[in-house]
């Protein structure tokens, strides 16, 4: 760090920029490389539509089923959300809760730490089982994947909070309260951002847990019901659309980031 | 020893009477962990004076400090501020804190980092009263035209100021700092040295400066307390009768260079572990 002030956001743009174009070049030359590889085995070995469909095929069954698929999405990407959301919701009621309350932050972070270890897959069935087959089981599944992430980041963000910072808070007489709203809260939403995007991916593998288990709509309904049929090109095109939702949210995630903390460190990916 | 009227911005002398002690520790005693970190300290600090605290790591200057500022106990002995206990005086506003670290809020700019403690200590103030102390304060420690930048848009040295700039902001009678710029490079350091003097005569606040730079404790205070280790204890206390203002010419001075070598070898009596002493 030198001594010399200096402006980020100017500089960072102009290096992304650049960065951003050179590091995603060869990424999609290989892709279309794959792509291109791809069709040609399938086409010179002959290989069975349902062993391994052709780009070709996944492309004419994602136009051809493009209606259902919409409709499916559609239905996925709501339990996402609003699991998403759920999952943030109780996370930080659970983070502020243990570090506000001393005496029952105690009692409850064993057992949120106890319950990270169940295999929360196998308690799709029994979702299914309590809340029918509706979105309800969807959105606990997803809760019950994603907000540990939440939690634990926002945890840590609070708890990193200076000593010397708590000393000068307590010289002048803060309360708890205080000092949770206006020095732990802010300063942890760097990490609890970054909790979040790591939540937004599991919600997406929640929602699709959920489906599997039991439903009668949704991408991963299109999922199970196209490789029960043989449809694998179907299953390709799901797949890729479950892929296109995944990156969504992930950036959505992203972009909520830069609103909620632009004066939080950036780490490049360069 | 003779002292140099200092006036204050408003034309009053700042300096009151040297028996007039704003801060006062008797047979100030401290055990952490089953360590004696200080023993039987006395001290009394003038109001309006610049004190130093000087010492090796480990002598628990850092802790007599923070005795000082009602952030820990004393396990034997009493100190008073003004008549108060210090965490009564913290609630009266009347101590002032910088550390090492600033420790602004990056969420914040200069301006809302000034009145944050502030804020916190006097609630019937407006945001915008906040804001034009937080501004005067700035304007204080030279970083009037920095108002709206974020901490991470200034270097090390500004956001130190800033962190005077909070202290102040709560008028407090005294102000208390543990290694303020211990973290800076040598030329900062110096200008932000020289600035703190000049804050000094223009506030005639009374200042406890923790260091461990013989330079900067001789160019800065007025009396220069050394500590020893183990136990940390006062061992040696020394008058800077150099004439105020000072500024970095002062180090050129021939009494400036002979109390150095006198602190010097006071320091280093200091580093033998206590007993007869």
């Amino acid at each position: 760090m030198s001594d010399q002030p200096i402006n980020l956001s100017e500089s960072r743009f102009a290096s992304n920029w650049g960065a951003a174009t050179g590091s995603w070049l060869p990424a999609v030359i290989l892709l279309l490389a794959t792509i291109v590889v791809w069709e040609a085995v399938v086409r010179i070995f002959a290989i069975s539509a349902f062993i391994i469909p052709a780009p070709s095929e996944i492309a004419q069954s994602l136009v051809a089923q493009w209606g259902t698929l919409m409709q499916a999405t559609l239905v996925t990407a709501g339990e996402i959300l609003f699991g998403f959301l759920v999952s943030v919701v109780v996370g930080v009621v659970i983070a502020l809760v243990i570090v506000r309350f001393d005496w029952l932050g105690r009692a409850l972070y064993p057992l949120v730490v106890l319950f990270q270890n169940v295999p929360k897959v196998a308690l799709a069935p029994i979702f299914i089982l309590w809340f029918g087959y509706g979105l309800a089981p969807k959105i606990g599944l997803i809760l019950v994947i994603a907000f540990f992430p939440v939690t634990l980041s926002m945890l840590a963000g609070m708890q990193s909070v200076d000593r010397s910072l708590l000393s000068l808070m307590n010289s002048v007489g803060a309360s708890q309260t205080q000092i949770l709203f206006r020095i732990r809260v802010p300063h942890s939403l760097p990490s609890l951002m970054a909790g979040t995007k790591i939540a937004a991916t599991l919600s997406v593998i929640g929602a699709i847990v959920g489906e599997f288990a039991g439903a009668s709509d949704g991408l991963g309904y299109v999922i199970q019901f196209a490789s029960t049929q043989l449809d694998t090109a179907l299953v390709f095109a799901a797949l890729l659309l479950v892929s296109v939702l995944g990156i969504a949210f992930y950036y959505a995630a992203e972009i909520l980031e830069r609103i909620v903390v632009p004066w939080a460190p950036k780490f490049s990916h360069a | 020893m003779r002292i140099e009227p200092i006036r204050a911005a408003g034309g009053r002398p700042a300096h009151i009477r040297h028996d007039d002690d704003l801060i006062l520790a008797k047979g100030v005693s401290v055990v952490m962990a089953k360590q004696l970190v200080l023993q039987n300290i006395d001290l009394s600090i003038p109001k309006g004076s610049f004190v130093s605290l000087i010492g090796p790591s480990g002598c628990g200057k850092s802790t007599l400090l923070k005795v000082l500022a009602g952030l820990v106990n004393p396990t034997s002995g009493s100190v008073s501020i003004a008549g108060l206990s210090p965490v009564e005086a913290a609630r009266k506003r009347m101590i002032g804190l910088v550390f090492q670290d600033a420790n602004l809020l990056p969420w914040k700019n200069a301006v809302d980092n000034a009145s944050m403690l502030l804020s916190i200590a006097d609630k019937s103030l407006s945001r915008a009263e906040l804001r034009s102390r937080g501004q005067e304060m700035l304007e204080l420690v030279g970083l009037g035209d920095s108002a709206h930048k974020r901490p991470h848009e200034l270097s090390g040295g500004m956001r130190q100021r800033v962190a005077i700039a909070r202290a102040l902001a709560l008028d407090p009678a005294v102000l208390l700092m543990d290694e303020p710029f211990g973290a800076l490079d040598a030329i900062t350091r110096d200008s932000m040295g020289q600035s703190l003097l000049e804050i000094w005569q223009r506030t005639g606040k009374t200042i406890v400066l923790v260091t461990h730079s013989i330079d900067e404790a001789i160019h800065l205070s007025r009396h220069v307390h050394v500590l020893g280790i183990k136990p940390g204890r006062i061992t040696e206390s020394l008058d800077i009768g150099l004439p105020y203002p000072r500024d970095l010419s002062v180090t050129e001075d021939p009494e400036f260079v002979r109390l150095v070598v006198q602190l010097r070898t006071m320091l280093r009596a200091s580093h033998q572990p206590g007993g007869a002493s």
